[in-house]
């Protein structure tokens, strides 16, 4: 029986392989000495070694936050490995194993430049960033992007190349002891991706990083630090997988954004982290921090996001709007099936005058699973003329799962407007019948009224992340109808 | 509706956990007047089909005080409504604060649940809070809620003092016509002592 269920998990999952190859490990557990090792493991300067020092004795004196509506399963940090990488040929030390290749290859990531560059696959060029475990395996376009003045890199290679920079703006929005998990991953963080615009640059390609949980027993701390310098332009896509797995891992990262005057950044999560069986049994606990500052006057940043993996997802993406006139999005479909648990949303935090934010959040669940919106819209006391806009609904599939909503309004400002609303709702019975009397089967129905129902979101992705968000709520859905 | 109750805070003993069983009506009205410091929570279980709540209240802290008002509304069975209605204007240094959740037990189905909260901002130094919340458990459920915070349109305002009413006469009018849906539920005379307050 067991068998069976697993067969049927795999259809539904078809990231969750495990790729053979000869992978290095630290010892498991969490204390300096670790700390110590991976830093050396990656040449750190010692400024870096004493923010993760710092950061870890911030750490230990921290608690869990218990204010989600989750159930965590207790995590045993000592009994986790905080670095795994895939080894490296030692007569060939530059190539890339070819196994990670393939690995890439099959999930549809574009890891050779030369064949997008001649047309062999038909996407557009996007610069990648793959990340494997705690290291980063390659990343694509490096030397076009170089030419404008664009540093794309892992974040190892820019702490060694770029330090004044990472210097600069590391912990600058999310301090090393904002929260437990924040705390954590700027202890223990491996690699994740930096990128550097400069000044009125136009980032002429797609930029992306992909994340891949691979080793058992490890967890992924990824660290991901993105600026654009004043009137820059970029858009960056994040997407990640994991292997099939009866235990839970874990899944700390950081994002850091800052946006300078007239910059413009665009974030984009397609999350499909491995969610765990029908019994709820393994999965990834996504325990993320995500926040942008839009430092200078009219400055822009739009986050967009597609959460349909992870076993226990706790994610606010938020928005500092610091300066005059900036503005802020947010735009979220998530979607939670069989035991899956999500608790995800956004703060917005007006600081300057004449800020805007636009909040558009819609909550999918379906079997056991529960689903909750929580969000903060403040107002400062500066804020004058600040406004903002929230819209939360709800669908809900099945009459065993929870869908919640949990919006904060604090208004400090007697010339700022917040407006919010909610609603909760299921896929009614008429437009079901409208669609199997037209020949269309429930389950690919119920696939169409999601789709509509998500598409105000799915729009603001862009072309290649749009078509696989799609196909993701239709895979995730099945088995929740009938 | 059979029931119909106002209770001004601070006044009346307003009650704190109510329960509405199979076909009861209850239309209830908080009024919480200026110069009130409360911490107000209120328990609303409906217990059986059919019962039916119809909830309003307005809170008044124009120059200070501080006003907590914790509604927690529980759709036990199926088949029941509940509406809420909050309204409020704070200015001065008042704090004021709503939290009300709405709780949709599982198997709860075909429940209908509304809740609305606004406020007006009047000052630079006072602070609102508003958490309206939803915790659903069962599918088949009509359930929103609406909050805003804002203040007094400036164009009402010019419109008015374009045609001869002073300034301050024409605020009333704006805070009025804002608490209108909730005062059009008070006795006469409660609504004349809001009326005193709002000049």
């Amino acid at each position: 029986m067991d068998e069976l269920i697993k067969d049927i998990a795999a259809q539904e999952y078809k990231e969750g392989f495990v790729t053979e190859v000869a992978q290095e490990y630290i010892p498991k557990g969490l204390n300096e000495d670790i700390i110590r090792l991976i830093s050396a493991k990656k040449g750190e300067p010692d400024w870096l070694l004493e923010f993760r020092l710092g950061a870890f004795r911030k750490w230990q004196k921290m608690r869990p936050p218990y204010w989600g509506h989750l159930r965590l399963p207790r995590i045993d940090f000592q009994d986790i490995i905080y670095w795994a990488a895939p080894k490296r040929a030692e007569d060939r030390p530059d190539e890339i194993d070819p196994a990670l290749m393939e690995t890439f290859d099959k999930l549809g990531i574009p890891l050779r430049e030369r064949e997008v560059l001649a047309g062999v696959k038909p996407k557009g060029e996007v610069a990648v960033d793959a990340v494997f475990d705690s290291v980063s395996v390659t990343t694509t376009f490096r030397k076009s992007l170089a030419d404008k003045g664009i540093i794309f890199c892992s974040f190892s290679e820019a702490v060694r190349e770029h330090p004044d920079l990472v210097r600069k703006y590391l912990a600058t929005v999310v301090p090393a002891g904002d929260n437990y998990y924040a705390a954590l991953n700027s202890a223990v963080f491996s690699d994740g991706s930096f990128c550097y615009v400069p000044k009125g640059v136009k980032c002429p390609m797609e930029l992306s990083s992909y994340f891949r949980i691979n080793a058992a027993g490890t967890g992924q701390f990824e660290r991901t630090l993105i600026v654009a310098d004043e009137g820059a332009q970029l858009s960056y896509m994040e997407g990640c997988t994991a292997p099939m797995r009866d235990e839970n891992q874990l899944h700390a990262a950081v994002v850091e954004i800052i946006v300078e005057k007239d910059a413009d950044v665009k974030y984009s999560t397609v999350q499909n982290w491995y969610p765990g069986d029908a019994q709820g049994r393994g999965g990834i606990l996504n325990l993320v921090t995500k926040r942008g500052i839009c430092r200078g006057s009219g400055s822009h940043l739009s986050w967009t996001q597609v959460e349909t993996g992870s076993a226990v997802t706790w994610k606010y993406p938020s928005t500092i709007l610091k300066g005059d006139y900036s503005s802020s999005e947010f735009y979220s479909v998530a979607m939670t099936n069989n035991r899956q648990q999500a608790d995800t949303g956004t703060k917005m935090i007006h600081l300057g005058r004449g800020t805007r934010s636009r909040v558009v959040s819609k909550g999918i669940s379906a079997g056991h699973s529960e689903n909750s919106y929580r969000g903060l819209v403040q107002m400062g006391p500066a804020a004058d003329g600040a406004r903002n806009y929230s819209q939360c609904d709800s669908l809900l599939i099945g009459s065993r799962c929870g869908a919640h909503t949990f919006p904060v309004i604090r208004n400090q400002n007697p010339h700022a407007v917040v407006e919010h609303e909610a609603t909760t709702s299921k896929i009614s019975e008429d437009q079901l019948f409208y669609c199997t009397q037209r020949g269309i089967a429930p389950e690919d129905a119920v696939a169409l009224i999601v789709g509509g129902y998500a598409r105000e979101v799915l729009a603001r992705l862009p072309m290649e992340f749009a078509v696989e968000a799609q196909k993701l709520l239709s895979v995730s859905l099945e088995g929740a109808v009938g | 509706m059979d029931r119909q109750e106002v209770y001004v805070i601070g006044r009346d003993s307003a009650p704190q956990y109510l329960r509405l069983d199979a076909g009861e009506e209850l239309s209830m009205t908080l009024v919480v007047p200026p110069g009130t410091d409360t911490l107000y929570t209120l328990e609303v279980d409906l217990c059986g089909p059919g019962a039916s709540l119809d909830l309003a209240g307005l809170y008044l802290c124009p120059e200070a005080g501080k006003v907590d008002l914790r509604v927690l509304v529980r759709h036990a069975v199926g088949g029941c409504t509940s509406r809420q209605l909050f309204k409020g204007i704070v200015g001065g240094t008042a704090r004021a604060a709503f939290d009300g959740l709405i709780y949709v037990a599982q198997d709860a189905q075909k429940t209908q649940a509304f809740q609305e909260n606004h406020t007006l901002l009047l000052s630079d130094t006072a602070r609102v809070e508003s958490r309206p919340q939803l915790e659903i458990y069962a599918d088949d459920v009509q359930c929103s809620h609406g909050a805003t915070t804002g203040y007094l349109n400036p164009d009402e305002l010019f419109y008015m003092r374009s045609r001869g009413i002073p300034e301050a006469e024409a605020r009333r009018l704006q805070m009025i016509a804002f608490l209108a849906p909730v005062l059009r539920r008070l006795p006469e005379p409660l609504i004349e002592e809001i009326h005193a307050c709002l000049s």
